[in-house]
């Protein structure tokens, strides 16, 4: 069986512990609320109260069956039940726009800090949580999820209360008219209920099967787009046609199957409408026949409009319940993600940084991505304050995750990290990482201005820093060759750098922010041009001046301009010292170093 | 197949049209009862107001306001299944031609058609053209044939109330379709700053690491924010217009009630009209208020339909460049021979990819492909396969220029294992049967057994019926490559291309393919592609392609002896050898 692609579960219509959580965002804005409930219940009565004007005119007026008025006093009667009647449609109508727009306010305020929340609560979660979760998933969340609640809340509730409001207030005019005709429609009511919920419960699940029906058939047409060349060269046309086509059979026959029930959906009620007025008469005449004081001619008039007015509700019914059904998955989805834990906190009494000088320690560290599959074994080592270190390793060594230990993405197992002589857990997360630029090779690129890459819009950072950390970084002559300079847009719409200029880049991001601590990815890359390969080997040396620098080096410039190499393998430091003095000994290091410098760039 | 594919929306509606005069009679009948119904109250009313009417009669009148009532219903239903399943129905063509046309494409069209844009055109355009076709139908012939009957009995009944009627109800539809309109406009715009919030968050997700890197969650949230603060103006700018269309139509729609008072109450009092006729009235212009409301709806709908069946006719006007035409010889029904590219010259776009390419691969020999990233190794292979037709020159085997073999008879002999296999959702043998007319448990066993493959399917939950993809078992890259060899083995093409397919394979299991092959590939030409030495060195002859030129030829011991891109290749490969076996 094929499992259903997630937004197609269908929630429940309610659930307690959701909805106490969805209160709990509600609450800033519970007067406005209440507000918007009084003003429903008042747009409720008017709006039921206009069918007794017409009853009055109708009776008092139209027929004036005692014959207590003359033609003139009937004709004005006539007019100020007119102009009444117009001035409680327009009160009726400004309620109504009130309230409902007040409504739309209050879901978007709510749904504004709710979103807020998911948005921040994903930027805490642990890495080995995103890594797992593709980041369409996420977006799902803050997106159409928070979408579905927000319809819940601006029509799904209040269209509900407003149903309710207007259903009574419907059953208590009727039943002030006249009892015993209220009561015959009352005892019909139930059966109305049911056929419609019988008839709402099969469209829905009609719709929900085309749903999935349409979700599976868009799934399968992408990944025949995407595969297309794949299947021509195997000539698997045909067949792909044919398999093609049965899906999109079954969906027309999905189709059929809600226009089926949809088919039936409106005919019924008009059946069902025909048959409670067809009551109204029976009965009313009936009345009418026993006694003619109990019911008149303006009163079966007036249950004629109630009996419109009372199957509009009705028929906004099956909309809601799908409305209410999304809701309750989505909100499901996103307390889920609000609980999640987020594994690295900060300490509660954190260790402030200042001032700062830099040094680093690895004391006795074991670290493993998945339990105990360690990727760091018993690493020990440590840097001084300025210093400059090479790490040098076979791919898979352990070398890229001893600088997420050290801005702290990951936690120790065992062992210790300390930066300053203090464990990097005893800092606030956010102080640590100011003091630490990470450059890499392949930096991401934001969409936005060259310049919003470097400073990533922190407002502190004057556009003279920014030229300046450019120029310092050789990236300012290319930067000054594109269209608008700094301000040329980046990604989408904008251009795209070549790898060489991405990193330049890097590096001025890095720089602009004035690091302590600086930890360089310099990982093999190909397509960088000579005359970049220099510019970078160039910035690299400045920028590591003066500053404890830690680079994971494949550049033999690099290696070369540093004193003291660390040589990893497996998760263990094998070798340590200087170029001269590691190339002398022809161990390990040795070798790797004739691999690079066989590397063609 | 293709000249019956209609290019005009008309031509898709009008095959249905012996449905389409079926449904219009249904609405006419539906609608002419709904019309009828209220003389039946008018009679009623007339009868109560004389007084002292027995019961039965009333009844009688109430049973025949229940059967009329019955009637329509049965014709509504109908009337809906028919025309509303119409829509469903050339949907279902339209999506069946324009998928078919699609698996006609070339690659020239996926390069510049993006699928986001190609799967828009097949979902929400073609859903809008759906209602166009479905609803915009219905929902016209009703509207039509309702107002030209409400009106005409007005107008017979009475000439001044009907002419009331006349001057409110079109009102209603004209200012709906400019609400729904405006309302159009302001959707759009909030729905744009919707996609910036999405994009924004789809981007700080993915830059996740950057942002922790440099300590700038706090500034993201609050840029997160400003954006959301402008969604919601806009979402309230939106409202302003939606949330007063409801309330509107109820206002309208009690200014008709009173006009119908003033005017039709007016003749009551001076005896000119019927209490019950008062009362039919009212009736009316609760028949119209769900049409002439639709109008505004339907127009709108029409306008969109419009829009979206000329961007899906885009799709179905595109024509391939690769196909079978005129020059094709469809006597040819088998490839054999040498192949040899002619000064083969390629560009893409405007950027020339390969330059005067000259080669012969004669007929059973391997020929090995290296280079480096980018130099054009997988465009050579492809114009074997004609994924792409050179710009320049020609390819031919033996002797036949491949333009001229009918495309299916030269995919069938061509096996092409590309660098980034595309797996469908499928079972695992179906993946690798893939390009085997009837499905052959036997033929997939033995390619499965050539890629060594085997041993992995054995640890697979159900073995060769095991799902692949998102739903199932997501393969590593070394067991992709493995299924891409034997789909391509499974076929026993005349000509084999292996496109770098050994990349993700450890060396072990390469070499064990490789003795599996040695048999296979004796009686068929093949073509390696490859970063690898080892997978080159036993090659009958080797070239080296940088920036589309070859630059280099000969065997693998020919090869080492030059100084050049192959040794250097050699040399690095030996020294990563001999780290890894310390390791």
């Amino acid at each position: 069986m094929i499992k259903e692609p997630e937004q197609d579960v269908a929630g429940k219509l309610f659930d307690p512990y959701l909805t106490r959580r969805l209160l709990r965002y509600a609450r800033p804005y519970r007067w406005w609320l209440a507000a918007c409930i009084a003003l429903i219940l008042g747009m409720a009565l008017i709006q039921s109260y206009l069918p007794v004007l017409i009853q009055h005119a109708i009776d008092r007026f139209l027929l004036n069956e005692d014959g207590s008025l003359d033609t003139a006093a009937r004709v004005a009667g006539l007019t100020r039940i007119g102009w009444q009647y117009i001035a409680w449609a327009v009160l009726a109508f400004a309620i109504r726009y009130a309230q409902s727009y007040g409504m739309a306010w209050i879901a978007e305020h709510i749904i504004f800090n709710m979103r807020a929340d998911i948005f921040a609560k994903i930027l805490r979660l642990p890495l080995s949580y995103l890594d797992r979760h593709p980041v369409g998933r996420l977006m799902t969340r803050v997106t159409s999820d928070v979408d579905a609640m927000q319809k819940m809340v601006s029509d799904g509730l209040v269209g509900l209360i407003a149903d309710a409001f207007v259903l009574l207030a419907i059953m208590g005019f009727m039943w002030h008219l006249s009892p015993q005709l209220a009561l015959t429609l009352f005892a019909v009511f139930p059966l109305l209920m049911a056929v419609m919920g019988w008839i709402n419960w099969n469209t829905r699940r009609a719709h929900r099967r085309v749903r999935h029906k349409q979700s599976a058939l868009n799934a399968h047409l992408q990944e025949m787009i995407t595969g297309m060349l794949t299947l021509q060269l195997f000539n698997r046309e045909p067949q792909a046609q044919a398999e093609f086509d049965r899906r999109n059979q079954e969906l027309r026959g999905g189709w059929l199957e809600t226009v089926r029930w949809i088919s039936y959906f409106f005919p019924s009620m008009e059946v069902l409408n025909a048959l409670s007025i067809a009551l109204v008469f029976s009965v009313g005449g009936w009345l009418l026949w026993q006694d003619a004081d109990t019911v008149t001619i303006g009163v079966i008039v007036a249950f004629m409009a109630y009996v419109r007015d009372f199957f509009r509700p009705l028929e906004d019914l099956s909309e809601k319940s799908t409305v209410f059904q999304s809701a309750m998955a989505s909100s499901e989805r996103i307390f889920q993600l609000l609980d999640e834990p987020e594994v690295l906190y900060d300490p509660p009494q954190p260790v402030a940084l200042d001032p700062f000088r830099g040094a680093v320690d690895f004391d006795r560290v074991w670290f493993a991505y998945n339990s105990e599959d360690w990727v760091l074994k018993d690493l020990s080592f440590s840097i001084a304050p300025g210093e400059a270190v090479a790490i040098v390793g076979a791919t898979g060594a352990g070398k890229t995750s001893i600088i997420s230990l050290i801005n702290r993405f990951y936690d120790v197992q065992r062992g210790q990290v300390r930066v300053d002589g203090h464990d990097v857990r005893a800092y606030r997360q956010a102080d640590l990482r100011r003091r630490i630029g990470v450059v890499i090779q392949d930096p991401f690129i934001f969409s936005g201005s060259i310049a919003s890459n470097i400073d990533l819009h922190q407002p502190d950072i004057a556009r003279e820093q920014v030229v300046a950390a450019a120029r310092y970084v050789n990236a300012h002559r290319f930067i000054e060759a594109l269209p608008d300079g700094y301000d040329t847009p980046l990604q989408e719409r904008g251009i795209s750098l070549s790898t060489g200029q991405k990193q330049l880049l890097a590096l001025a991001r890095a720089l602009v922010q004035d690091p302590d601590i600086l930890l360089i990815l310099d990982e093999a890359t190909a397509n960088v041009d000579t005359e970049s390969e220099l510019l970078i080997q160039d910035a690299l040396q400045r920028l590591m001046r003066g500053r404890t620098s830690i680079c994971i080096a494949h550049r033999l410039s690099t290696i070369r301009g540093v004193k003291r190499i660390l040589v990893m393998r497996h998760g263990e430091l094998v070798e340590e010292g200087s170029h001269q003095e590691l190339i002398s000994r022809e161990g390990y290091y040795r070798r790797l170093y004739e691999l690079l410098a066989h590397q063609p760039v | 197949m293709a000249a019956a594919t209609p290019l005009s929306l008309r031509a898709y509606v009008w095959r249905h049209r012996r449905r389409i005069v079926t449904g219009f009679a249904l609405v006419l009948a539906s609608v002419g009862i709904h019309v009828g119904m209220p003389f039946i109250t008018r009679y009623a009313v007339d009868a109560l107001r004389e007084g002292a009417v027995p019961p039965l009669v009333i009844a009688g009148y109430a049973g025949a306001y229940l059967l009329a009532a019955l009637a329509m219903a049965i014709c509504g239903v109908h009337m809906r299944q028919i025309l509303l399943a119409l829509g469903h129905q050339v949907e279902y063509e339209i999506r069946r031609d324009v998928f078919n046309h699609l698996t006609r494409m070339d690659a020239y069209f996926y390069q510049r058609e993006r699928t986001g844009d190609l799967m828009t055109k097949m979902t929400s355009d073609l859903t809008a053209v759906r209602e166009f076709v479905g609803q915009g139908l219905f929902q016209g012939a009703r509207t039509a044939i309702g107002f030209v009957l409400a009106f005409g009995i007005m107008f017979a009944l009475n000439v001044r109330l009907a002419a009331v009627m006349l001057l409110l109800l079109p009102a209603i539809s004209v200012l709906f379709f400019f609400l729904i309109r405006v309302l159009r406009v302001r959707y759009e715009a909030s729905q744009e700053q919707f996609s910036r919030i999405s994009n924004f968050s789809q981007e700080s997700f993915a830059g996740i690491r950057t942002l922790r890197g440099y300590a700038i969650e706090a500034r993201q949230q609050a840029r997160f924010g400003l954006l959301n603060q402008e969604y919601i103006k806009l979402q309230m700018g939106l409202s302003r217009v939606e949330r007063p269309l409801w309330p509107t139509m109820v206002l309208l729609f009690g200014l008709g009630v009173v006009a119908i008072l003033w005017v039709g109450g007016r003749q009551v009092v001076a005896g000119d009209l019927t209490i019950g006729q008062f009362v039919q009235f009212s009736q009316y212009l609760f028949i119209l208020q769900w049409p002439m409301l639709a109008l505004g709806w339907t127009i709108n709908l029409l306008q969109r339909g419009r829009a979206s069946w000329q961007r899906i006719a885009t799709i179905l006007e595109a024509d391939p460049r690769i196909a079978d035409h005129q020059d094709t010889d469809h006597r040819i029904t088998e490839v054999h021979g040498d192949i040899r590219f002619e000064r083969v010259r390629l560009t893409m776009g405007a950027t020339p990819v390969l330059h005067d390419i000259q080669l012969h691969i004669p007929a059973g020999q391997t020929l090995g492909i290296t280079g480096p990233t980018g130099s054009g190794k997988t465009l050579l292979a492809s114009l074997l396969a004609r994924l792409l037709d050179p710009t320049q020159g020609r390819v031919t085997i033996g002797g036949c220029d491949l333009r001229q073999i009918p495309l299916d008879v030269l995919r069938q002999h061509v096996g092409v294992a590309p660098q980034e296999a595309f797996l469908f959702s499928d079972t695992l043998a179906n993946n690798i049967g893939f390009g085997l007319a009837e499905p052959d448990a036997e033929k997939i066993f033995a390619a499965a057994q050539l890629a060594e493959l085997h041993p992995d399917i054995e640890t697979f939950p159900d073995q060769f019926d095991t799902w692949l993809g998102e739903r199932g078992v997501t393969l590593s890259g070394g067991q992709r490559q493995r299924t891409a060899i034997s789909r391509a083995l499974a076929r026993d093409p005349a000509i084999l291309i292996l496109d770098d397919v050994f990349s993700a394979i450890d060396t072990q299991t390469e070499a064990a393919i490789q003795a599996r092959l040695r048999p296979v590939l004796q009686d068929r030409t093949t073509l390696i592609i490859s970063h690898r030495v080892s997978s080159l060195r036993h090659a009958d002859r080797i070239i080296v392609l940088q920036n589309g030129c070859i630059t280099q030829s000969g065997t693998h011991a020919e090869l080492v002896q030059q100084p050049g891109y192959y040794r250097e290749l050699d040399e690095v490969q030996r020294l990563e050898a001999r780290l890894e076996g310390e390791a």
